[in-house]
């Protein structure tokens, strides 16, 4: 990844970032996503909890992203399950915005959800 | 030093561990004791029919939690024990282990069972219902060996077998008196769709037929359709609907109309007892009439909404009830209530198998069933949570923006 440091990895430029439009890129390998809500952007795992399935082709509403399989939501702030059927919540990475570029922890935050 | 309180959680299925969940999320720190039938923890249903059913799941791979998460919580799993009878006046439920539970509070969510028509020969051996993953192992070990499935029944359970046992490279005929696989719940004009779905995948459909009778010495050998059609085959699958497991409710004298009757807070007419899931025939608050939902987000969710309630912080639950169902490489993703409709509008390819239909009454949207088009759940089901007044024509238009039309009729 270019522009990666160790703990944090350069994504993209922020303004480049559409409201509610979800963003692909990888870490180590990993699916992620990237979207923006208002004046936040989130970023979380790419891949969803409950069976397999790309959160990219899914949908953001308000505070959420919804997986195009089976419907679950997840809060992008806390990763916590807001539809079913998921059980288990989405790992949620912290971002940072440096010279105009978006930054994503390459680890996820801690126990989240609930 | 005041005892702690109970609650009990009768059945341990879908909606009795979101209770369970919900109920400690909630702060309740009394006992709380789940209660279940079957001799394992808490697993995915669903997959009963499809990931397993085909071999890429395991049973380890099914259950919603690991044991450690019911202990952290301190949540006690009473498994392979049925309740035989309910005394409200006690507070007790008897156990067929000859143990009695005493109860501060209870939920009734025992689900649902497969339905067994009384037909000739529907008891041989090789005759298969599908609700338990003892049933789907049972049926999983018969198919490994099968060459030639005959499926009665082709609502969600009957199709999903046949996608699966498909995948298996079994022949299957799929018979249903319907005119098409799950007309009753999506339609003709979905229905028709899936008709297609599943004859291009090779089943074999045979629809507007009943099987009247199966035949076999000891096993299954041959199944007799109405117009005297003889289908040979070494395994059935029936999937004819199933029936609440609210018995044990009306032996103790609830109030039950085809499921156990709840408020919205889930409350039956015994004091503090409650039901949720497959059983409950439950009050829908601002649609005004009671619904019957089979379906896994529903059990999930009222089943976390009673366990809220019985921690004493009720809400009214009035969700827009949704569903899901995949067969070979599609998917189905259903938002709305089980009212009926006056009028379908597909939108879409019907021919490419990703078209979703609109249900509207009066000209209003009142479900919407969206198969393989992802980008249109949420908007969707904003214009039914809204029950949005459209025009027919405006919703069947691909250059429609179903998201721009959604914001404009249902709001932010
Ligand atoms: C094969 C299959 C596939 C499905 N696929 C889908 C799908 O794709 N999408 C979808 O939305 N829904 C699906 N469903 C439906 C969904 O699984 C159910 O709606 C859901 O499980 C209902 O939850 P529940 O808690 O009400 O009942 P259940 O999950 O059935 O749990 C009830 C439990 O209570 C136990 N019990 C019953 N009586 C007693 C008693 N007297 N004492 C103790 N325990 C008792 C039962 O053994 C059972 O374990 C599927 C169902 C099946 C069977
Ligand atoms: S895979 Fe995402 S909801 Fe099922």
């Amino acid at each position: 990844m270019p522009g990666s440091s160790d703990d944090y990895v350069r994504v993209m430029p922020v303004d480049e970032i559409a409201e509610a439009e979800i963003y692909e890129f990888e870490v180590d390998g990993e699916p992620r996503i990237l979207t923006r809500v208002g004046d936040e952007i989130f970023a979380c795992d790419g891949i969803c909890t409950h069976e397999y399935a790309e959160l990219a082709e899914g949908e953001i509403e308000d505070h959420v992203v919804y997986c195009p399989l089976h419907g679950s939501g997840f809060d992008l702030r806390t990763g916590a399950v807001t539809s079913l059927p998921a059980v288990t919540p989405l790992p949620i990475y912290d971002v940072k915005i440096e010279g105009g570029q978006v930054f994503v922890s390459r680890r996820p935050r801690g126990e989240s959800g609930a | 030093m005041a005892r702690r309180p109970v609650s009990v959680l009768l059945g341990a299925g879908v909606a009795g561990h979101f209770a369970a969940d919900a109920l400690r999320q909630a702060g309740f720190d009394g006992q709380v004791l789940l209660i279940g039938a079957e001799p394992v923890r808490p697993y995915d249903r669903p997959s009963l029919s499809k990931g397993f059913l085909q071999g890429q799941k395991e049973a380890d791979a099914l259950f919603f939690r690991p044991e450690a998460f019911y202990r952290e919580r301190d949540i006690e799993l009473l498994l392979g024990r049925r309740a035989v009878a309910l005394d409200v006046a006690a507070r007790r439920v008897a156990l067929d282990s000859g143990e009695s539970v005493r109860y501060d509070k209870l939920l009734i969510a025992t689900g649902a069972g497969p339905i067994r028509p009384r037909l000739p020969g529907f008891d041989l051996s090789g005759v298969h219902v599908l609700r338990s993953l003892a049933d789907a192992t049972a049926l999983r070990e018969d198919l490994a060996a099968a060459e030639r499935v005959v499926i009665v029944g082709a609502g969600f359970i009957g199709c999903e077998v046949a996608a699966s046992a498909r995948a298996l490279g079994r022949a299957v005929t799929l018979v249903d008196l319907l005119t098409a696989p799950m007309g009753h719940v999506l339609g003709d004009e979905l229905a028709a769709v899936y008709a297609e779905l599943h004859r291009a995948h090779g089943v074999d459909l045979r629809m507007g037929r009943r099987v009247v009778e199966l035949r076999g010495q000891g096993r299954v050998e041959e199944a007799v359709l109405d117009d005297g059609t003889r289908l040979v085959c070494d395994v059935v699958v029936v999937g004819v609907g199933v029936r609440p497991e609210a018995g044990l409710a009306a032996d103790a004298g609830l109030a039950v109309d085809r499921g156990i009757l709840v408020d919205e807070h889930g409350a039956t007419s015994a004091l503090d007892v409650y039901a949720a899931g497959d059983v409950a025939y439950w009050w829908h608050p601002t649609l005004g009439r009671r619904l019957m939902v089979e379906h896994f987000d529903h059990a999930g969710m009222q089943g976390a909404a009673v366990g809220r309630a019985m921690a004493g912080q009720p809400e009214s639950y009035a969700p827009v009830p949704s569903f899901w169902t995949d067969q070979y490489d599609t998917t189905l993703q259903y938002y709305g209530y089980p009212i009926g409709w006056d009028q379908v509008v597909l939108r879409g390819e019907p021919s490419a198998f990703a078209v979703s239909a609109f249900y509207l009454v009066g000209g209003r949207v009142v479900a919407a069933a969206m198969l393989n088009r992802p980008k249109e759940h949420r908007a969707a089901r904003r214009l039914v949570a809204a029950r949005a007044a459209v025009e027919p024509a405006v919703l069947a238009d691909p250059d429609t923006d179903l998201r721009a039309l959604a914001k404009q009729l249902a709001g932010e």
